[in-house]
């Protein structure tokens, strides 16, 4: 009786399973996941180049090609319809691929900064270098692009595993082995409230699908207790990630420690891509919790600009404003619990917090590389000290970083205003008016410490001896701090034209 | 006999509880490491028994063991990957105690 059950049971199964293969060779499947599977291959690829002789010159192909690969095919599925491939296990949109085109970019630019900042150094071990980014990337996409809680801890996984080596990457130095370990423990003690969390609302579901669960949601299961705590362990392991009040106490600690391209594919990335899920996975948390998530938000940005204001080390305070940042596009999720999980405002929120990460991509990966291009002339060059009177020396970096901070400060004509403004302008349309307010306040607090830096760079005179030492400046890297000029002043200039591509 | 599923379920989170506990309370890399495995563990536990009470009402429901399963892949990798760290730690402090991890503050 049970075995004849179990047969028909396989029977049915296999059939399901013979369809989901005829859905991948069909093209449609292999097509939406062609952002993933171009960074995959390339870090596949990478190990094989690492090991032939004379590979080491195929690296930057490999890089690149894949690279701009994902970015294409990401570019591609941009206005197309949404659809779901895999037995909707993974979803495809305007907003992930959206969100893959920032991903690819972010890692691009990570990677051209880390040429001048690894030049002489650490070489034997960039092919693995290069291998554990391109995975982190793919693992960045396939969070976005998860239809399943499973899909989601894979990418995350896929993400977080490369991240914590890298982030220890300079491995004689303590401050790096100590990031990379901290980031560890406290990354894996998160995925195991993701985990639990994710166990519970199965319990109580008996589905890992995000759209069998946004139903089920609307009925009466979302009362249900275990679903309750499920939804909570779940976001909290995510906030981690985002690294919001109260889960943001490792942030300044890892960037820091962290090679600083490194820090700028964890600061743009790791953030976008969980936004990118927690926005569509907003349903899991209960309407009431509107008010808490707004404390958390609000929290996290004077955690971040209050943590800043005392900063010496500018790498450590630019962790900080990534904080601020952070509780930023939290405002985004009071919103869409407010409006009780409409889809029209999520849809809004959606665009909302894929324009303020671009423009924190452009604004936060120019600020981070040219530290990094800054700190191949000394370490101190990452203290305020070091920025002394930098505009008499270098006015084209001192130039390119007074925008970059103007954007991060939300001062207007910039793209980090123009993202702020659109989120505070969703606050308002759902009446949240005081919690706009105070999140307006709160942004001024960080204009203290972002102009401290530009009046450091300008009106300080140079420290001693500072005159002699000139690293020179690689041209990508140049180029790459171009395009982020570009696109930080486009992004606040024409914001509409960047709108109107994602409808 | 059968165990009911809220059993298995407050069990789950006793050890939850208690990996949680360990991890935040004890100061030795091994024994953290260890505390988030029991955690891990927990969470493959109620994967189980949530597959288990929704299999015996309705069709064989198969998410949970499967996700329990990538999860003990998942716990290999970090725990490679944890160890080596801690090795690393140790190479430079000659400790393995959490205490020791103090350049980085402010």
């Amino acid at each position: 009786m049970i075995a004849s059950i179990m047969i028909q049971e396989a029977a049915q199964a296999t059939t399901e399973l013979q369809a989901q293969f005829n859905d991948v060779f069909s093209g449609g499947a292999a097509a939406a996941l062609m952002p993933f599977t171009a960074l995959a291959v390339g870090a596949l690829l990478m190990l094989l180049v690492d090991i032939i002789k004379g590979g080491a010159k195929l690296r930057p192909v490999v890089v690149i090609a894949s690279l701009l690969t994902s970015a294409f095919c990401a570019w591609n599925q941009i206005g197309e319809p949404a659809s779901a491939v895999l037995g909707g296990t993974y979803l495809v949109s305007s907003a992930t691929a959206a969100f893959s085109l920032i991903f690819a970019i972010g890692a691009l630019f990570a990677w051209v900064y880390g040429i001048g900042y690894y030049e002489g150094k650490l070489q034997e071990f960039r092919g693995e270098h290069d291998m554990l980014m391109l995975s982190a990337t793919a693992g960045m996409i396939l969070m976005v692009g998860a239809g399943d809680l499973l899909v989601f801890f894979i990418g995350l996984e896929i993400l977080s595993l490369p991240l914590y080596s890298l982030a220890a990457f300079r491995r004689a130095r303590h401050d790096s082995i100590e990031a990379g370990l901290k980031y560890f423990l406290l990354g894996a003690f998160a995925a195991a409230f993701f985990l639990f969390g994710a166990a519970l609302i199965y319990t109580a579901t008996g589905t890992v699908n995000l759209a069998e669960l946004a139903s089920l949601y609307q009925g009466e299961v979302a009362q249900s207790p275990i679903a309750l705590i499920g939804g909570a362990l779940l976001m909290a392991g995510i906030f981690f990630k985002v690294s919001v009040f109260p889960f943001h106490l490792w942030v300044p600690d890892v960037y820091q420690g962290s090679p600083t391209p490194i820090t700028t594919l964890m600061a743009t990335g790791t953030k976008a891509a969980a936004f990118g899920f927690l926005i569509p996975a907003s349903f899991l948390l209960p309407p009431a919790a509107t008010g808490i998530i707004a404390a958390i938000a609000l929290l996290t940005m004077a955690a971040g600009n209050l943590g800043a204001l005392v900063q010496t080390n500018v790498k450590r305070m630019l962790a900080y404003s990534g904080i601020a940042h952070a509780g930023t596009v939290m405002l985004v999720m009071a919103v869409i619990l407010a409006s009780g999980g409409d889809s029209d405002v999520r849809d809004e929120s959606m665009n909302a917090t894929l324009f303020y990460m671009a423009a924190y991509l452009f604004t936060s990966t120019g600020a981070f590389g040219l530290l990094a291009m800054l700190e191949r002339e000394g370490e101190h060059m990452l203290t305020l000290n070091g920025l002394r009177g930098l505009a008499r020396r270098r006015p084209a970096v001192a130039g390119a970083m007074t925008l970059f901070m103007l954007s991060l400060g939300g001062i207007p004509a910039t793209g980090g205003f123009m993202g702020k403004l659109y989120v505070f302008m969703l606050l308002v349309k759902q009446d949240m008016i005081a919690v706009a307010i105070l999140g307006a306040l709160l942004s001024v607090i960080a204009l203290g410490y972002y102009l401290r830096i530009i009046v450091t760079m300008w009106m300080e005179p140079l420290g001693e001896g500072e005159e002699a030492k000139l690293a020179p400046v690689t041209l990508p890297a140049s180029i790459v701090t171009g395009l982020c000029v570009a696109g930080v002043l486009v992004m606040g200039l024409m914001p509409g034209w960047l709108l109107g591509l994602l409808g | 006999m059968n165990v009911p599923t809220e059993h298995l379920l407050i069990l789950a989170g006793i050890l939850f509880s208690l990996g949680a506990l360990g991890f935040l309370l004890r100061s030795n890399l091994i024994v953290i490491l260890a505390s988030v495995e029991l955690m891990l563990n927990a969470a493959n536990l109620t994967f189980l028994a949530g597959a288990r009470s929704h299999s015996s009402v309705g069709p064989l429901n198969l998410d949970g063991p499967i996700f329990a399963l990538f999860v003990i892949l998942v716990a290999a990798c970090e725990a490679a990957l944890g160890l080596a760290l801690v090795i690393a730690f140790y190479r430079q402090k000659q400790s393995v105690d959490i205490e020791a991890a103090a350049e980085l503050k402010g």
